[in-house]
């Protein structure tokens, strides 16, 4: 009897799959995490005909990003209560910018309502967002702090906190966490700015200095914002920060700076949306040399330079950044990767930890796509169907 | 470092300027680009110092900087302080620099348009990076400890012949311009290009074999112009039959100037001529809107009115 146990979590969902080979036939039990999920068997002819559509359906299923259960990223160890590096990952693939969460650290998100009790336990995480024609974000997040479900929430969602001013800053939502801190005793993970381009295009997004938050929360885990307008970590301090993301159209070099000067001992998930200089990008390849050099980040396990109009430029040095060596997971998806860069990512190291790449949404041939098909490891080399490339103009996958 | 607390980088620029001597300490950057500044009179720590434009001769050798070092454009840069270490160091048109310190240790060296630059240290790392050395016509030779490398740039180094064996280069190479004929066996993968168009390594190494059909049909106006280039602009009006515009006699002989339409691009016009002293024949590409020889000998010498240019004698 042969068995695997799959997970799967992103920003939209938290799913196992788990199959059982035994004889001619397999059993496939699926669902949402923390479900009994639903069960199909299947015979086959013989033994053989049997075990080469196990091994065709784990492809399959490792190819959308299913990672084993036991494995470094998913699996928490001996801490039942700590939330695993995969449980961070924002979204895989260029389609699902367009939706907003609806998982965050694999707990389902539910909008605040003000007039239902909010579950305890921390199960739920509550996100809190205004919209054009009502101001909710700040009111329904002052009602939920004085709920008795706010010292239990492990986590938070802010949503498009501008309303219909698509300028407005998330100062007043950031003082507001600060002040109520005491309040929200568990939080170990915040998303500042679950916000789709229906709401306000992520180039329009204004976001803030978000050093606040880190001093403020002593225990944060996972930071994750979207929008790169004034984005910045001015004092780029954390003892426990396992996670950080920030989604941009555009990053400015100050804050991939900040980064590159960082104290984060215990970061493990580590993810830039680098963007493009039309968006207030102006970071280069020589400013992620500090986080390439390996001297920062003992504990990274992923590492994610994402929607990166230079993405080729890193390529051609991340193969011999000795950071590579010792993380898991490479993420160079949504930039404008192209047979340059490709041809470059062939010499990345094989005889590191390295096990998954993503360059999910690129330009690149399938001459090339064959010669990375040769790594030894998990290569996304997927793109989206709408995705067309007509040699003259490329684009990252948001630069709206 | 640890005897000195951090000071805002407004605060650190006002001292610098102002001769501090004691020893400064920024957590992040200090941006004095086009300051006037002439000499550096105490130690700074910091992440990023930018210094370009400034009249600087040397650099303390007390100056740690750990990400980005910005020397463009320091014009009176004459000397950099042996061990020198930061992650990326910026040399960009210090045309007084000859020599690179010793014991340099950085991943991005970006020395383009320095022209004196000849001399590389006996001993250095430059890994891991990439490292610029466009239009640097008094580099000879490029050192064994170089790399590996992620892009290496050398268009333009005329007196480049030879790159040593065993270099490693991830990304690209960039040699057009430059004397090189072959590459060692530890780049025969590797991506090339030619004054930063990607070409093949047939374009660039085995130039006789383009055939001006290959060219015409080439889509890429960049690439079709390279192509155009390394076959030689006489060889390839001569094949596609161009269009004589002009021709009149000069103190080389019998000058035509040839106009090629191309496909998408603008065409071609170019004065088809004999150097006088050596007898070698050229093609010298001028703007398309010329119409005869001397308007376009005229044009190469400067004179936007022809009638001006009335040379005494060419040689």
């Amino acid at each position: 009897m042969d068995r695997r146990e799959l997970v799967f979590m992103d920003s939209t969902s938290n799913k196992f799959w788990n199959i059982v080979l035994e004889g001619d036939s397999h059993t496939v039990t699926y669902g949402r995490a923390g479900t009994e999920g639903q069960t199909k068997s299947k015979s086959f002819s013989d033994q053989e005909t049997a075990r080469r559509d196990y091994e065709k359906l784990i492809a399959a299923k490792m190819k959308k990003g299913y990672v084993d259960a036991d494995s470094a990223t998913a699996s928490t160890g001996d801490d039942h209560d700590s939330v695993p590096t995969l449980a961070f990952r924002s979204i895989l693939k260029s389609d699902d910018i367009h939706q907003n969460a609806k998982t965050f650290i694999g707990k389902r998100i539910a909008d605040y309502d003000p007039e239902k009790k909010a579950a305890p336990g921390g199960k739920t995480v509550y996100r809190f967002r205004s919209d054009w024609e009502e101001a909710n974000c700040i009111p329904h997040l002052i009602h939920f702090l004085e709920t008795d479900a706010a010292a239990e929430a492990i986590g938070i969602v802010i949503g498009n906190w501008a309303g219909d001013d698509s300028e407005g800053d998330p100062d007043e939502v950031i003082d507001l966490l600060c002040e109520k801190r005491d309040q929200l005793s568990s939080l170990k993970a915040i998303y500042l700015g679950d916000i789709v381009s229906e709401e306000n295009e992520m180039s329009w997004i204004h976001q803030s200095d978000v050093t606040p938050l880190l001093e403020a929360f002593p225990n944060l885990e996972l930071l994750r914002t979207r929008g790169g307008q004034d984005l910045a970590i001015s004092n780029p301090q954390h003892t426990k920060l396992r996670g950080l993301i920030c989604e941009s159209g555009g990053l400015s070099a100050e804050v991939v700076r900040s980064i590159g000067r960082s104290e984060f001992p215990a970061l493990e998930h580590l993810e830039l949306w680098l963007g493009t200089e039309e968006y207030g990008g102006s970071s280069t390849v020589e400013d992620l040399q500090p986080i390439l050099s390996g001297e920062l980040f003992p504990n990274l396990k992923y590492l994610g330079l994402r929607n990166c109009e230079f993405v080729n430029d890193i390529a051609a040095v991340i193969v011999n950044s000795p950071l590579v060596q010792r993380i898991e997971s490479l993420d160079l998806s949504l930039g404008v990767l192209t047979d340059e860069g490709g041809r470059a990512l062939a010499s990345l190291p094989t005889n590191g930890k390295l096990k998954h790449v993503s360059l999910h949404y690129n330009y690149l041939t399938n001459e090339v796509i064959k010669l990375l098909g040769k790594l030894p490891f998990k290569v996304d080399m997927s793109k989206p169907s709408h995705m067309d490339d007509d040699e003259e103009w490329r684009f990252v996958a948001v630069g709206e | 470092m640890a005897n000195t607390t951090p000071m805002t980088s407004r605060e650190a620029c006002d001292r610098i300027l102002a001769g501090e001597t004691k020893a400064i300490h920024v957590d992040g950057s200090i941006d004095l680009s086009g300051a006037d500044l002439k000499k550096i009179t105490c130690s700074i720590s910091c992440n990023d110092l930018n210094l370009s434009g400034t009249a600087i001769s040397t650099l303390p050798s007390d100056v740690k900087v750990r990400s980005r070092l910005n020397l463009d454009n320091c014009k009176q840069l004459e000397r950099l302080p042996s061990g020198l270490t930061c992650g990326s160091l910026s040399l960009r048109g210090c045309t007084f620099l000859e020599q690179l310190p010793e014991g340099l240790s950085t991943w991005f060296l970006n020395a383009s348009d320095c022209l004196r630059l000849s001399d590389w240290p006996k001993k250095a790392s430059v890994i891991n990076g990439n490292v610029q050395l466009r239009n640097c016509l008094e580099i000879r030779s490029i050192p064994d400890w170089l790399g590996p490398l992620g892009q290496l740039d050398l268009a333009g180094c005329a007196n480049l012949h030879e790159l040593p064996p065993g270099l490693v280069v991830s990304g690209w190479i960039d040699i057009g311009g430059s004397s090189i004929l072959s590459l060692p066996l530890s780049l025969q993968a590797v991506s090339l290009r030619w004054r930063s168009v990607p070409v093949t390594h047939s374009i660039v190494f085995e130039p006789e074999k383009i055939t001006s059909k290959q060219v015409l049909a080439e889509k890429n106006a960049e690439l079709r112009r390279v192509m155009i280039e390394r076959m030689g602009y006489l060889k390839f009006s001569e094949e596609v039959g161009a269009k004589e515009l002009d021709q009149d006699t000069d103190a080389g002989g019998r000058r035509q100037l040839l106009k090629i339409e191309i496909d998408g691009d603008e065409p071609l016009v170019g004065l088809a001529c004999r150097c006088p002293s050596t007898n070698r024949q050229y093609f010298l590409r001028v703007p398309p809107h010329m119409k005869t020889c001397h308007q376009a000998a005229a044009w190469m010498a400067g004179f936007d009115d022809p009638t001006l240019y009335q040379p005494l004698i060419e040689t």
